[in-house]
């Protein structure tokens, strides 16, 4: 089954070819971007129930590890896979929807439609790279990508706001080159697998000073303090769909990168107590943003960076209970926190505006919007039985199981952050929704088709629920996977040695 | 068992369509959802009493321990029969008291329903966690429910005070949850107390689950939240209020205690904060004016005393405790019903303004009458039956509880004392013809429905009292799981027990308190102000507010120098101890190389110079000089290709950065971060220091042979080329490739996003709408040269005489002949080497990006001599096409070495013979490389359209500063032909 490993990236970008060519014939554009990403969701959920028997490994061109690159799909890259795809294609839809797609005939290039393929493509290049350079490129993929999604449009403040997200990026990816040149010149090899076994041996200064500098470049991606406050600036601008699908994924791309270098490449250390810290600082620094708001979008920006905490949370623990609540709370929200975005995409299109101070009444006016609200807010505030609250129990039990002054820090500061979560809903809850408008606003109707796609994407919110047994074993197993090492290791490099 | 959750989640989800169809006589239908959790206690009684508990286990999530596993045993068997019981009655009372033409009903009906469900998972729950789950959708529910008035603002404050507090204590429950569970090694209630942990853990674990109690059932310094919450419906206040959810905190409370009711720490917890609850709440009952907050308070202070009983370590306590769990919940819920008929029909709860009401509804009164004397304590009420035994075992308990004992008698008498006190002064406020208040109030005849509820929870008052052997019996098997003492019995009479005695000196004391109200209600109320939890809560809500904007100002500065100098400190600060904690030296030496001495010079003085750079075309030249130079250095160092690849991406930039500062201003702004000046200097420095120690200290730790060694010779092996950058490019890293090259699809797809729109002024309303993008588009522009690319056209002579097809539609001031002539005679030199580079690149220096690369300079070439309309002509083909097909072919080609069989993107090398060029050497990969050709024409093609000919295009049209652009650019002896 290792044809299926390249497909989520190579149909897409071939989609993405077509897209371009096809020119202006948009509703050829469409169904070749919801064909690509329905065969790429049907690809990842087929490799999820293959890869339960082991990683499925390619090496691109027949080239041996580790001179080629190794493409390896485990179960977190596949778990990853699944859940970005099916977002993906959550969102498409919703895009398509809200007639984003359309572009400007005036623009020699189509737009929307092929960024977006690549987009995706440069997520699934991430998930898949065993190969330390292959992540960078995966990394570059989706940043262009983004780069192009974020100022679609072209306003002012989508200017401004783009400015900001580019540098930052860019910075930051500098940084990320400049570590995999370093890790090369250090070890002679770039393929991870075999990175996993020379880095014990190499200087540990040397491999400390390596991996600070891929946390990083990787904290930046992922949004934890201090190298957070981008986000906050950047996304709430773009439009609705966009925001949707970089909140969700592409803050957890970084995520993923840290759980794969922190697991195979360097292992427990003195690392983890600062990542403990960060993940401390994120939450509680995150959510009181939140707090200051008033604004829905950027309200949201501001829980997202808060979250990111938790998983590095379960991160930094970096026990298989810690790292299995993080893999669960990373589909939660990657979930949960777009169908947030899309709801609040939702609000702005009804109402023109998601301004706290000028919506209201919306319990009353547009009950299905407030339940589409609702739900997903107290997922994110944990209130169980949702998806969020069994990631958070996850992560809970953890902590108590390290046992550690921090950890039980981090346990009560995770608990502090599920209350303020709370708290900033509630009170966007009662201003937007039960407060009584200052003025009427004259609202619009909402296209079947947004609404259907967000409502989807709460209903999957449901199913990581319901489903919660079987993925968490599955995240336990793929957080087993990652402790021990070797079945990544042996996958790739099993023949060579 | 399962069956009623469900049912309630189906009634739940059905309520608003029902109420919809039906209207308000939908809570009739639903009504009968608890009703049957009533009936199946009550069917299950038998069981429950031979200790034959029935157990549904329900797999779930294993990895977390957490299986719904519901049980019911004897204080859960009393539980669900209040919710289901009391919760049909009240739903029964809602079909009346809302009316008819109300709002929001069926949401209201549905959480409800949906709070009745989750109160009944929690009282069966047998694992923590889930009654975690359940508890917390009580407290989401009772959220929604106190909010129900939502145009009220005071309902929406209750709210999410409510919320807030309740959620506060839960979430402390559910860390010491989970150290329990940690410590226990599970969350199954039995098997935790039938082996309860010991050790300072579980003591915490214990705490912080009795924070979770007492904030739901509003214990100081909780109790605030619940007269706030008074703002709900009556309905919900006797339901949730006085009846349910206030009662969870008192059943886990019970639950627990047969475990943990010796601990120290819980009986601390326990004993202070319902004591003081006791006084405080009757106290404050005795001052309100609105019955409903009577009722409110009163419900605080009888909490305080249902959990001092319950959590006692003694059975007979557990037993009294249990009584009158049941009897607060049956008087109580019949008095909230009773004040919700006497406002619904009256129009107020006031008692200042309510007077003779008694005579007018002579059932409301007798009703109120019966529920005030089962919550004062009179014989035969089961509030007297609960009271007594409470009475009793606390006398009984004296010995063991020295030295609180007296205290706590003292306290709980005066609790009984106080509640005979304001259960006298709610039944006058609320019935009683007052002197000097006109009882012209318009009253109507509440209807059957409204008054039965109450009334059935009034008899039940009486009848269980009756039976007070039975309800041992049913009682019994709970309260005898507590650790210490005798389960002691319930009774109507006693004889004259001290405990009989102490009630008389309540009555005394309360009856003369109820007299001397008048009095009372102009004396200071001694409770502390800043003690008031209310205000505790509003000052931590600003805190936190105030703390939110202070930090948020100071993280959050929307500046990106200040982002970038946080970015490299953090850098710097992280990549510098390993690098102090390394002992790997240093290599200092550079070699000896003038070239790549002298480049090395030139890179550091052009970086300092770019820097200082005030003039934006002078920073761009300077970057430009940093490229040349590492092509250089990459040429010294044996790498051709490189050097060839970085001096062709180098002018690429250079032309495209040219291109675009023709729009922009000449200077850089003014300096506004003067200030930060030394700082962003010195953090570049320190990391530009850094990067230089990596970069010398680095490659000193390596003990590995590189890769890169067993390279040259699987190039040619497996990728049958001689040049080992393009194989790597084309086929080792192919993959690098692919996904590089679709940045560059990306790149040029965001170039023209951003180019291709205009008229961008205003901010527009709607993004994305179809009407918004029309409105923004300029109009097409005629096609000058359509006719001019006419073989045979007219105007052959005129076009004879151009070098270049459309140079004449260049004004004559912008033409350049040499430039034509010689971009004339290069051009077609230029493609045919493209192409060789193409074809020769696997072995020799070349490749198709350098390739591409070349085609583009050769079009920017003509675009720069001939203008806009020579680009077109240059290049027939769309940009996008190229991009596109690029990318397409690049990625089939990918997907063909699958289909035939091979990994992707494995390359074959083909030979065969061909007449004339004998011999003939094919690697697949080169179909790739054609791909990496035509995207990176594409995007150059796509760049000059976009910076080059629509910033033209666009400078005709916008015309900014006035000044006369149009003419300069406008084409020069062509206008006449354009219009068709």
């Amino acid at each position: 089954m290792t044809w299926l490993v390249p497909l989520p990236v190579v149909i897409p970008l071939a989609g993405a070819g077509l897209a371009v060519a096809l020119g202006r014939r948009s509703q050829l554009q469409r169904t070749v971007s919801v064909l690509s990403l329905t065969a790429v969701l049907a690809a990842s959920l087929t490799m999820l129930f293959t890869v339960d028997n082991g990683p499925l490994v390619v090496q691109v061109g027949d080239w041996p590890a580790p001179i080629g690159i190794s493409l390896v799909a485990d179960r977190l890259s596949a778990l990853m896979l699944v859940i970005s795809s099916a977002v993906t294609l959550c969102v498409l839809l919703f895009a398509l929807a809200q007639d984003l797609a359309l572009g400007d005939p005036d623009s020699p290039v189509a737009i929307f439609h092929p960024t977006y393929l690549v987009l995706t493509a440069g997520v699934a290049i991430s998930f898949l790279a065993g190969d330390l350079f292959n992540l960078y490129v995966g990394f570059e993929v989706l940043l262009a990508a983004s780069y192009v999604l974020i100022t679609l449009g072209g306003t002012r403040a989508r200017i401004r706001a783009g400015t900001i997200y580019v540098i930052m990026a860019i910075a930051s990816s500098t940084i990320f080159l400049l570590a995999v040149a370093l890790t090369y010149s250090a070890t002679g090899t770039v393929n991870m697998a075999q990175l996993a076994g020379r880095l014990a041996e190499i200087d540990p200064g040397i491999r400390l000073t390596l991996q600070m500098l891929l946390l990083v470049a990787f904290a930046v991606k992922a949004a934890i303090f201090p190298l957070s406050a981008w986000l906050p600036d950047s996304y709430p601008t773009a439009p609705a769909p966009v925001t949707a699908v970089f909140a969700g994924l592409l803050t957890k791309v970084g995520i993923y990168a840290m759980l794969r270098i922190q697991t195979l490449l360097f292992g427990e250390g003195p690392a983890d107590t600062i990542l403990m810290w960060a993940a401390l600082a994120t939450m509680l620094v995150g959510i009181l943003g939140a707090v200051a708001q008033s604004d829905l979008k950027r309200l949201l920006s501001f829980t997202l960076v808060s979250h990111i905490g938790l998983m590095v949370f379960g991160i930094a623990l970096s026990s298989e209970a810690g790292l299995a609540g993080a893999i669960f709370y990373v589909l939660h929200h990657i979930t949960v926190q777009t169908s947030l975005f899309l709801v609040a995409g939702l609000i702005e299109r009804r109402e023109g505006t998601t301004s706290l101070n000028r919506l209201g009444g919306l319990a009353r006016s547009a009950p299905l919007l407030a339940a589409l609200f609702l739900i997903p807010a107290f997922n994110l505030s944990g209130i169980p039985p949702l998806s969020g609250f069994l990631g958070k129990l996850g992560l809970l039990q953890a902590g108590v199981q390290a046992s550690t002054p921090l950890a039980y820090v981090l346990v009560g500061g995770s608990l502090l952050t599920s209350l303020l979560t709370l708290y900033v809903f509630v009170k966007a809850w009662n201003k937007a929704f039960w407060q009584p408008a200052v003025e009427p606003t004259s609202a619009t109707r909402l296209p079947a088709g947004m609404i259907g796609t967000a409502s989807a994407l709460v209903v999957l919110g449901f199913v990581l629920t319901l489903a919660a047994g079987p993925l968490f074993d599955y995240a336990t197993e793929a957080a087993r996977d990652l402790h021990a090492r070797t079945p990544y290791i042996e996958a790739i490099l099993g023949a060579v040695r | 068992m399962l069956q009623l959750l469900i049912a309630h989640l189906a009634a739940a989800l059905a309520a608003p369509a029902l109420v919809r169809w039906l209207g308000r006589r939908a809570f009739l239908l639903l009504a009968a959802v608890p009703a049957a959790s009533a009936v199946w206690a009550l069917t299950e009684t038998g069981s429950v009493l031979d200790g034959a508990e029935s157990i549904i286990r329900i797999p779930w999530v294993a990895a977390l321990d957490l299986d719904l596993v519901f049980r019911v045993d004897a204080l859960s068997w009393l539980l669900v029969l209040m919710v289901g019981g009391i919760g049909s009655g009240v739903l029964i009372y809602s079909s009346r008291y809302f009316s008819s033409r109300s709002t929001d009903l069926g949401r209201f009906a549905a959480v409800f329903v949906g709070f009745a469900g989750a109160m009944l998972g929690l009282v069966t729950s047998e694992n923590l966690v889930q009654l975690y789950i359940f508890w917390e959708l009580t407290t989401v529910f009772s959220y929604l429910l106190i909010g129900h008035y939502s145009d009220r603002v005071t309902s929406r404050r209750a709210a999410m005070k409510a919320i807030l507090v309740t959620t506060l204590g839960g979430l402390a429950m559910l860390a010491g949850i989970v150290v329990l569970g940690q410590e226990a090694g599970t969350y199954e209630l039995s098997s935790i107390l039938a082996n309860p942990p010991v050790g300072t853990a579980t003591a915490t674990a214990i705490a912080l689950i009795l924070v979770g109690a007492v904030s739901k059932s509003a214990l100081i310094p909780f109790h605030f939240w619940l007269p706030a919450a008074m703002a709900a419906p009556t309905p919900v206040s006797a339901y949730l209020h006085a009846a349910a959810m206030v009662k969870a905190g008192v059943y886990l409370v019970a639950r627990l205690a047969p475990g943990f009711s010796t601990l120290p720490i819980w009986q601390a917890i326990i004993g202070v904060l319902a004591l003081l609850t006791i006084v405080h709440g009757g106290v404050r009952a005795l001052r309100q004016s609105d019955l409903k907050l009577i009722l409110a308070f009163s419900t605080v202070s009888q909490l305080g005393m249902l959990i001092l009983l319950v959590g006692s370590p003694f059975q007979a306590g557990a037993l009294a405790g249990m009584a009158l769990l049941g009897a607060h919940a049956l008087f109580k819920a019949c008095l909230f019903l009773v004040v919700g008929i006497v406002d619904a029909t009256t129009g107020t709860r006031d008692l200042n303004l309510l007077s003779g009401i008694g005579r007018r509804m002579p059932v409301t009164a007798v009703i109120g009458a019966l529920g005030v004397a089962s919550m004062i304590g009179v014989a035969p009420f089961a509030g007297y039956v609960a009271k007594e035994a409470a009475l009793e075992a606390i006398i009984d308990g004296q010995a063991a509880l020295a030295p609180f004992g007296m205290p706590i008698l003292v306290i709980f008498a005066l609790g009984s004392a106080l509640t005979i006190a304001y259960g006298l002064r709610f039944w006058w406020g609320a019935f009683a013809t007052k002197r000097g208040v006109t009882a012209s109030l318009e009253v109507v005849r509440p209807p059957l429905l409204l008054v039965a509820p109450p009334m059935a929870m009034a008899l039940a008052g009486i009848a269980t009292a009756l039976l007070p052997g039975l309800g041992e019996t049913l009682l019994t098997p709970h309260a005898g799981s507590y650790p210490l003492g005798e389960p002691g019995h319930l009774a109507i009479w006693t004889g004259f027990t001290p405990a009989f005695l102490v009630t008389l000196g309540a009555f005394a004391v309360g009856g003369t308190v109820f007299l001397a109200r008048r009095h009372l209600s102009r004396m200071a109320f001694p409770w502390p102000e800043q003690w008031d939890g209310d205000r505790i809560y509003r000052n931590t809500l600003r805190r936190v507010d105030q703390a939110a904007a202070a930090i948020t100002t100071v993280v959050q500065r929307g500046s990106l120098p200040f982002y970038l100098g946080v970015l490299f400190l953090v850098a710097i600060v992280g990549a510098a101890p390993g690098l102090f904690r390394s002992t790997v030296g240093a290599n200092l030496w550079f070699g000896t190389d003038l070239i790549v001495i002298a480049a090395s010079v030139a890179i550091v003085a052009a970086t300092v110079l770019v820097v200082r750079a005030r003039r934006r075309v002078k920073a761009v030249v300077l970057a430009g000089i940093t490229g040349y130079s590492t092509a250089l250095i990459f040429l010294i160092y044996g790498a051709p290709d490189l050097a060839l690849t970085q001096v062709l991406v180098e002018t690429v930039t250079l032309v495209v950065f040219m291109l675009v500062l023709r729009r922009l201003p000449v200077y850089f702004s003014d300096r506004p971060l003067a200030a930060s000046r030394w700082v962003r200097l010195s953090i570049a420095s320190m990391l530009g220091l850094l990067v230089a120690a990596l970069a010398v200290i680095v490659p000193q730790s390596r003990v590995h042979d590189p890769i890169s060694d067993r390279i040259p010779t699987a190039a040619v092996e497996l990728g049958g080329g001689k040049n080992v950058v393009n194989v790597i490019l084309v086929d080792t890293r192919a993959w690098d490739t692919l996904g590089e090259i679709s940045v560059l699809l990306a790149a040029a797809t965001g170039v023209a996003s951003l180019i291709f729109l205009r008229h961008r002024s205003t901010e527009r309303p709607r993004p994305g709408s179809l009407e918004d993008v029309k409105a923004t588009l300029g109009a097409a522009e005629p096609d000058p040269i359509g006719n001019l690319r006419q073989p045979r056209s007219a105007d052959a002579p005129t076009r004879k005489a151009n070098w270049l097809v459309a140079g004449m539609t260049l004004a004559p001031h912008r033409r350049s002949v040499i430039l034509e002539v010689a971009v004339r005679f290069l051009y077609h030199t230029m493609i045919v080497f493209a192409v060789f580079l193409l074809v020769s690149g696997h072995n020799a220096p070349g490749g198709g990006f350098v390739a591409g690369l070349v085609v583009g300079i050769a079009i920017t070439a003509r675009y720069l001599a001939g203008g806009r309309y020579e680009l077109s002509a240059a290049a027939p083909l769309q940009p996008a096409f190229l991009l596109g097909m690029g990318l397409f072919i690049a990625g089939s080609t990918a997907l063909a070495s699958m289909i035939f069989g091979g990994e992707i993107l494995e390359s074959a090398i083909l030979h065969w013979t061909m007449p004339v060029f004998g011999e003939i050497k094919l690697v697949t990969s080169l179909f790739f490389d054609i791909g990496v050709f035509m995207v990176v024409i594409g995007l150059l093609l796509d760049i000059l359209r976009s910076l080059g000919a629509e910033l033209d295009h666009q400078g005709d049209v916008l015309d900014e500063d006035g000044e006369p652009v149009r003419q300069a650019l406008e084409p020069a002896g062509t206008i006449e032909r354009r219009e068709p």
